[in-house]
């Protein structure tokens, strides 16, 4: 797999909500270029391409995470802590996917720099309405339907 | 002759004299006699001496006077009298028989001195003996020098000393020899005529055993007012002494206990926190699931799904999404225990009129009338009593929907140093049999398809009330409307 035409980063570790995060991906025609990760540790290496990732160039994206919160291994507010920690990869833009708004997590989320967050479950809005608050338009347009 | 009667005129002039005859008949009295009697010499003359007998002396005592004196023989002592309006008086007695010339008593003379007051004394010393020997505390007397002169029982029960033992002894006997130098202390303020009061120590018993006192010394003062020796009181205050300590251990024990009760009552609301985020982690989790695959088979395949089977899942949906507002509105409840009040003055008006806003009534399409009256400004957490605001206010308008116009009432006033609110409806209200199941959770009056809700609105505003330290209540009749009532603290002055 050619990983450095890599658009979305997807971290969630839950088969149903990965299937409809995944779903409503293909539904806003954003499907091409989703890399998947399972777990923090995985999202790390993808990142800053170390370990099955090794050899990835730090510069070639993703251009935008989606992250669960709630990982196994490393957790979402770990993963993003090291991503807006480092000056090479603090510009991606970050949106966290939560179980609800009113966790606390989501104000850490904030502190630490995330860029937005969807309430699962992850629908056609919630993505489009993310999207467009990114003002990912870019995305969009390079990408037109297939 | 005349050398006899200036004998005489002196002898009246001291003494108390009495003459009687053989028979004991008062044949002559001086006026001494009368002054301390009482009685005029007219009473006295021709009666004998019972007529002053107090009874205080046994029959025995007479009786020896009197054989003594009949037989010739001079008897002294000392006699208690009454005197005429029944005051005691003692006399100090000289009888003297006069004998005539067979040898047998012609008459006595009796002389006597009034020693009343000697004895009153001696009483009084006798009282005073009697009390510091009955006393529980040791009394103890000693001289400049410390040395032991006095010694009562009580002293004899709290040093275990016999008064042999003690007396002619330093008062350092009883001391510990850590605290031999407080005597030196104590026998320079008695030197200086200063008292010691109420000092509390320890002192040592003859078996070594050490004893808490509380100890009074005073200086005794002789006649001229010069210090001259010293008088201490001691009890023992080793039952007060151990019921301090008892006191203290369990106030020690009390704080240990508070101190661990917290650390469990912590880390049981660190469990319950870990306990809410797991529900609303992992509990949502396959609630997703079912709702969002349900919505995925509606979107996808709907158009080629039975009416019925749409309807089905239709119906899958409703019960997830419920569930779901269950979660949130049970976590809701539960954080409202834990966090923290922040209590300021709050502008009870401008919050209900915001409130009112915020449930933007004019969207409803009703005829809906407000009626809020001016409240007085309460104390409290201005984010918590907006929710209790907003869940009784919004229940007022879903309750009255099918009144036109549904009227919701505002209304509070002072009393006595807290504030009485009320919100008032005129719609469904309820039986009042059930009103003790009002403010418990998940507890609701009416059914689903009647009015929706998850029956957490009113736990809340009752634990958010009850947090404030108010009270909450309710008055309905079925299909006349409800009110539910709230106590707040009155906003603090200044």
């Amino acid at each position: 797999m050619n990983n450095d035409g890599i658009e979305i980063l997807l971290v969630e570790d839950n088969p149903d909500d990965l299937d409809m995060a995944l779903r409503a991906l293909r539904k806003a025609h954003l499907a091409n270029h989703i890399q998947v990760a399972r777990d923090g540790a995985e999202a790390l290496e993808f990142v800053f391409g170390t370990g099955a990732h090794l050899g990835r160039k730090v510069e070639n994206g993703p251009r935008v995470i989606l992250l669960d919160l709630k990982l196994p291994k490393l957790d979402g507010l770990e993963v993003l802590r090291r991503v807006k920690g480092d000056a090479r990869t603090k510009m991606i833009p970050v949106v966290v996917l939560t179980s609800s708004k009113e966790q606390p997590d989501v104000v850490e989320c904030y502190s630490l720099g995330v860029n937005s967050y969807i309430v699962k479950p992850v629908n056609f809005e919630s993505f489009a309405g993310a999207v467009a608050e990114l003002g990912m338009y870019w995305l969009l347009l390079n990408h037109p339907p297939n | 002759m005349k050398e006899l009667r200036d004998f005489k005129a002196a002898l009246d002039e001291h003494a108390i004299v009495a003459v009687t005859d053989p028979q004991g008949k008062i044949t002559y009295v001086n006026d001494k006699f009368c002054a301390i009697s009482q009685y005029s010499r007219a009473e006295l003359l021709g009666q004998d001496h019972r007529i002053i007998n107090s009874g205080y002396h046994p029959p025995e005592f007479m009786r020896e006077l009197w054989s003594t004196i009949a037989r010739g023989g001079v008897w002294r002592g000392e006699i208690r009298n009454r005197a005429k309006d029944g005051s005691i008086y003692w006399v100090d007695t000289t009888i003297v028989p006069f004998l005539a010339k067979g040898g047998k008593p012609r008459q006595y003379i009796a002389i006597r001195a009034d020693i009343t007051e000697r004895k009153r004394a001696e009483e009084a010393q006798k009282r005073l003996a009697a009390i510091v020997t009955s006393s529980d505390a040791a009394i103890i007397g000693k001289t400049l020098a410390g040395i032991i002169t006095d010694w009562n029982p009580g002293a004899e029960v709290l040093f275990g000393y016999t008064a042999a033992e003690a007396i002619g002894r330093p008062m350092t006997l009883t001391f510990p020899p850590e605290r031999l130098k407080e005597e030196a202390e104590i026998l320079a303020r008695i030197g200086r005529g200063e008292s010691v009061k109420q000092y509390e120590t320890v002192r040592r018993r003859k078996d070594g055993t050490p004893v808490d006192v509380s100890v009074t010394i005073s200086p005794i003062l002789d006649r001229a007012g010069k210090v001259m020796g010293a008088s201490t009181v001691a009890r023992d205050i080793t039952e007060r002494k151990q019921a301090e300590a008892e006191v203290l251990r369990l106030n020690a024990e009390l704080e240990a206990r508070v101190v661990r009760r917290t650390a469990e009552l912590e880390a049981a609301n660190k469990e319950l926190e870990a306990f809410s985020y797991s529900v609303s982690h992992d509990l949502r989790a396959p609630l997703r699931a079912v709702n969002g695959f349900a919505g995925i088979v509606l979107e996808d395949y709907g158009p080629q799904l039975p009416p019925e089977a749409k309807h089905y899942l239709e119906r899958v949906r409703d019960g997830g999404k419920r569930m779901g507002q269950l979660i949130d509105d049970l976590l809701a409840f539960s954080r409202l225990g834990r966090q923290p009040l922040g209590m300021q003055g709050v502008d009870t008006k401008r919050l209900v009129q915001e409130v009112l806003l915020e449930l933007n009534l004019p969207a409803t399409g009703r005829a809906i009338e407000t009626k809020v009256a001016d409240l007085p400004a309460c104390q409290g957490d201005p984010a918590l009593l907006k929710q209790v605001w907003t869940n009784l206010l919004s229940n007022a308008v879903k309750y009255s929907r099918g009144r036109a116009p549904a009227v919701v009432e505002v209304g509070g006033e002072r009393n006595d140093g807290e504030c009485v609110f009320f919100v008032r409806d005129n719609g469904v209200g309820f039986d009042m049999q059930y009103a003790g199941k009002l403010f418990g959770v998940f507890q609701r009056l009416h059914r689903a398809e009647e009015f929706e809700g998850t029956g957490v609105g009113l736990a809340i505003v009752k634990r958010v009330v009850q947090r404030h330290g108010g009270r909450v209540w309710a008055q309905a009749e079925p299909g006349r409307g409800a009110t539910f009532y709230f106590t707040l603290k009155e906003e603090a002055k200044g």
